[in-house]
């Protein structure tokens, strides 16, 4: 028998083919890498990670973790990080709810809600991201909303402005030390009696219902832990405000050599619960054109915002009000006390009427028009932020804006005024000091922060940045666009006669959709839905376009300030495996779990 | 005596409009009342858009700075080129819809590009004089291969290297030729953007087709060096975000090649980017196509005496990629989207030119800015496009057996 030579047998020539494409590599490889180290080092470019630990000085505006431009490389990178989760988390679920919710929609027996729900599909999948995000961004959020401080208030004590959303949130106060134990114990209860009440169902072979089991445990164990913690014996603190209310700042620290001044070493203290009160006091403001949600808004006064609750006596009226008189100046609150608008009574009928607000001789509105609200009994509950902070608005002492004023002479000499009135404090006997107090208050486990406005932006609750908004807003409704054609694709993919069995067994419609054909279609569309999970969390790098600090935008900062372009882009390229491979493992998990059970 | 009654109309109250509107709009008391809510919200939303629309956007604007929206600065006595490799991919796309005539689906295609083109062919009649001709010629060009299809349907065989030419020799136009002459000097590439770079960019997709098709073919090998090697470059390409690649590229492509940054020019390093990144989702592609292939195929091929290439490239690849052309008309479409993330490497494309517009003098004059009308703009055209892609794809896989194989 003939041997086959060995150029044609085919094992040599695959391992001869494996050399070669080996060797082929590695020479490119090779003369690769000696060009990037020889680039390098001529350029002296950093080809390693020492860069690491250097001081950033890169302002990121939303930090999950407490963050100063002092902070080093890796941390501001690893605020990227955890920005880039918090945008995908909570995009993953919005979106999830907002597709299933288009997807059962696209069936609807009624055409309209068809209609719309197919255009929504097919417009926001055929659009770019990019072209959604700077949207969402620089044609929506950014000039739509007024600006900070005329916010809408929305029910619930949520604000929203041109600066972004701010809401009450909760935060673990002092006794929350106290309480965490409780909450450990609740979940191991409920997860040990879950896994209990499963094996009773089971081995009664009773449709019994699982959920309530743990789901009491955990309520239960968690709220006698929180009134105990409340409740209990409250711990002998030394905690002390330092304030100062000129400027309408204050930390709340741990007044270890109880001298009510925060010295070094004295650690500040987060999320106290605080009470301001100001007797006597007043703030100003004066009036400007604004251009506000795409409108010119003339004549328009804007204090800090202050609310009924706040005070017990406020009133607001002209620092030159001889002035005010002879010009027939009026005001229109839009928001009583701390918005509205400067007018002029043309019309004679003793209240504003559209127009009045513009000069008729100049065409544009009152600018400059100084105003004074003066305040009896502010009194705010204020809680601390994350760094122990506090504040308030930067309260003026009751009188000064008149004395200031009276100094200055007329309001025409404006400009003469302001410089002479530093020689008229001779009147000073009419300025009353300003008094404040601060009480700390006893807290629970947890405390309700609640959204104020001091000077010019939101302070306690939970801010939502614009910025955030709109890179959120923009990956929700593009990726809900395409789950919504995962649903409808699993839900058509159900068989017709499951539906027809479950209305034939006399489940309401209700039930056929919840307990028979949902479950089915879940099976069929989770796997594609998890991918466009995936999708999101790589489409929030398109960050750069609403200005988000997250993973991407962070690292290309950092390349060009440090000029480590090799490290810093192996640096991403191992972050972004890392969470697609994060995704993969989930979707392994999930595939396995839904996989039909075949006998 | 048995007589066949003829079968009588349906009952008039299930048929016609009538009950049309009945079955999809008022079956119930509470579909009514939905029916009016919805309708209600809709016209007066309807009503808003088309009142800003008419009355208070700021069309002028976009109106104006047509010119960068489409070549962005390209030189204007120049434009002559764009409009001719315009001209001419409008010519072969009507051949081949001419010539292959019981293609529905290409002639669908063909026949709304043409129309799109017409449009802008009878507004640069009327209002871009400087350019007129060379639109009129574009918009007859269409015409003029469809006919030409039409008559020699032979033609088609000859496509092939038509759209090689076309490629290549679209490029050597658009750049250039002779240096310092009048009609053939280089146009830097740093002048070019708008809607032209975006289908520069486009055009990615052709060199990374053969690559995907060797990576896929790489992944199915027996030979595990190169098996290995091309599963870590498909996973890891693929595991991160596009405008990542089109930054690393941008950094590291001149120290890989040990340039200077400046003989490397953003639209090369785009363009490079971009190919790879395809080219690992095409590979994904086309491996579900050979994953689809009958193994008895491959059996019955080397039966009959057929070397491995010969099996592979006369029986496995042309039905898998029949089976997958569904799959890479959607990465047809993610693809034309994605190019809008070329800023990231400083390139002007469709989308940035907004920006550019945005902060011009005139439109910052003007209260609430023109970036709502741009974006409106922008968007119809990437939607016309994505959309009729989209459209063209669900045909496909229609006639390719409702997407299962």
């Amino acid at each position: 028998m003939e041997r086959i030579p060995f150029w044609r047998n085919v094992k040599t020539i695959g391992v001869l083919a494996q050399v070669v494409f080996v060797m082929v590599l590695l020479a490119g490889v090779a003369i690769l890498f000696s060009n990037v180290t020889s680039a390098l080092s001529r350029a002296n470019l950093p080809a390693d990670f020492g860069w690491l630990g250097s001081r950033a000085g890169i302002p990121i505006a939303e930090t999950p973790i407490p963050y100063t431009t002092n902070d080093p490389y890796w941390r501001a990178l690893l605020i990227g990080l955890l920005n880039t989760l918090r945008v995908a988390l909570v995009g993953v679920v919005l979106a999830s709810v907002i597709g299933v919710a288009v997807g059962v929609m696209r069936l609807a027996p009624n055409f309209l809600i068809r209609t719309i729900a197919t255009i929504y599909v097919e417009l926001l999948r055929n659009v770019p991201l990019a072209v959604q995000i700077v949207f969402w961004y620089t044609a929506v959020l950014l000039p739509s909303p007024p600006r900070i401080n005329n916010p809408v208030e929305l029910p619930g004590g949520v604000l929203l402005s041109n600066v972004g959303l701010a809401f009450p949130f909760l935060y673990p106060g002092d006794r929350f030390a106290a309480w965490w134990p409780w909450l450990v114990t609740a979940v191991l209860a409920a997860l040990v009696g879950g896994i209990w009440r499963a094996r009773v169902a089971r081995a009664a072979e009773l449709p019994l219902r699982v959920w309530p089991v743990p789901v009491a445990l955990l309520l239960g164990i968690a709220a006698v832990g929180y009134a105990v913690a409340a409740f209990g014996q409250p711990e002998k603190s030394a905690l002390a405000v330092d304030f100062d209310v000129e400027r309408g700042r204050g930390t709340v620290f741990v007044d270890l050599d109880g001298d009510g001044r925060r010295g070094a070493g004295e650690r500040a203290v987060p999320f106290a619960s605080t009470v301001v009160r100001v007797e006597l006091a007043e703030l100003t403001t004066s009036t400007q054109n604004l251009s506000e949600s795409r409108r010119m808004v003339p004549s328009t006064f804007r204090f800090p915002l202050i609310r009924d609750r706040d005070v017990a006596e406020v009133e607001v009226g002209f620092v030159d009000a001889d002035a005010a008189e002879q010009a027939g100046y009026r005001l229109h609150f839009e928001h009583f006390p701390s918005r509205g608008v400067v007018y002029v009574d043309h019309d004679g009928d003793g209240a504003f009427s559209r127009g009045e607000e513009i000069d008729p001789v100049t065409g544009v509105g009152y600018s400059g028009v100084e105003l004074v609200m003066t305040l009896r009994g502010f009194e705010r509950a204020i809680v601390a932020d994350r760094d122990g902070q506090i504040r308030t608005p930067s309260f003026r002492p009751a009188g000064s804006a008149l004395a200031a004023d009276d100094g200055g002479g007329d309001t025409v000499g404006r400009g003469v005024g302001v410089f002479s009135s530093f020689g008229a404090a001779a009147t000073e006997a009419e300025i009353e000091p300003l008094r404040a107090e601060v009480d700390l208050r006893a807290s629970g486990p947890l405390v309700l922060s609640r959204v104020h406005v001091p000077v010019s932006s939101y302070e306690g609750g939970m801010r939502l940045t614009v910025n955030y908004l709109a890179l959120l807003f923009a990956l929700v409704i593009y990726t809900s666009a395409f789950i919504a054609e995962n649903v409808r694709g699993g839900i058509l993919a159900v068989d017709k006669g499951q539906r027809e069995a479950a209305l034939a067994l006399g489940l309401s419609s209700g039930q056929v959709f919840s307990l028979v054909v949902f479950p089915q279609a879940l099976r069929v569309m989770l796997p594609p839905t998890i991918s466009q999970f995936l999708n999101l969390t790589k489409n929030s790098s398109l960050a750069p376009l609403a200005a988000y600090g997250e993973l991407f935008v962070i690292a290309t900062i950092t390349a060009n300030q440090t000029g480590a372009s090799v490290p810093v882009a192996l640096l991403l390229i191992v972050s972004y495996l890392l969470i697609s491979m994060v995704f993969a493992l989930v979707l392994n998990v999930v595939n396995a779990r839904i996989k039909l059970v075949e006998r | 005596m048995f007589r066949v009654i003829p079968a009588r109309p349906a009952p008039s109250g299930e048929t016609g409009v009538l009950a049309w509107l009945r079955r999809n709009l008022f079956s119930s008391a509470a579909n009514t009342l939905l029916t009016l809510a919805t309708g209600a919200v809709l016209v007066s939303a309807l009503a808003g858009l088309l009142r800003w629309a008419l009355f208070d956007a700021a069309w002028a604007q976009v109106w104006a700075n047509m010119r960068l929206l489409a070549v962005f600065r390209y030189p204007t006595d120049l434009l002559w080129r764009p409009l001719v490799v315009l001209a001419v991919l409008l010519l072969l796309l009507g051949i081949m819809a001419g010539a292959a005539r019981r293609n529905e689906i290409l002639r669908g295609a063909f026949w709304w590009v043409t129309g799109f083109v017409a449009l802008f062919a009878l507004t640069a009649v009327v209002f871009w004089p400087s350019v007129r001709w060379f639109w009129l010629a574009a918009g007859l060009a269409p015409f003029i291969g469809y006919g030409a299809g039409v008559a020699r349907p032979g033609l088609l065989r000859a496509m092939r290297w038509a759209w090689a030419l076309w490629l290549v020799g679209g490029f050597a136009l658009l750049h250039g030729i002779v240096p310092g002459s009048v009609l053939l000097r280089i146009a830097p590439t740093r002048d070019w953007g708008g809607f032209m770079l975006t289908m520069v960019l486009f055009t990615a997709i052709v060199p990374s087709f053969p690559l995907g098709v060797a990576l896929a073919l790489g992944r199915r090998s027996r030979l595990p060096a190169i098996k290995t090697v091309c599963i870590a470059f498909i996973e890891v390409v693929r595991g991160a975000p596009l405008i990542m690649w089109l930054f690393v590229a941008s950094l590291l492509l001149p120290l890989l090649l040990d340039t200077d940054p400046n003989n490397l020019p953003a639209i090369l390093r785009a363009y490079v980017a971009i190919t790879l990144f395809s080219a690992a989702y095409m590979a994904e592609n086309v491996r579900g196509g050979l994953q689809a292939v009958p193994r008895g195929q491959i059996e019955a091929a080397q039966a009959l005496g057929l070397s491995g290439w010969q099996t592979t490239s006369l029986i496995v690849l042309p039905q898998a990629l029949r089976a997958v052309i569904p799959a890479i008309v959607g990465q047809c479409i993610a693809l034309f989207k994605d190019t809008s993330l070329v800023f990231v490497v400083g390139l002007i494309d469709f989308y940035r030119v907004t920006e550019v517009i945005a902060t011009q003098p005139a439109s910052l004059s003007i209260t609430g800015g023109v970036k709502l009308e741009l974006y409106l703009f922008i968007s119809l055209v990437y939607f016309f496009f994505a959309y009729r892609m989209s459209v063209a794809s669900r045909q496909l896989e229609k006639r390719l057996g409702g997407g299962t194989r």
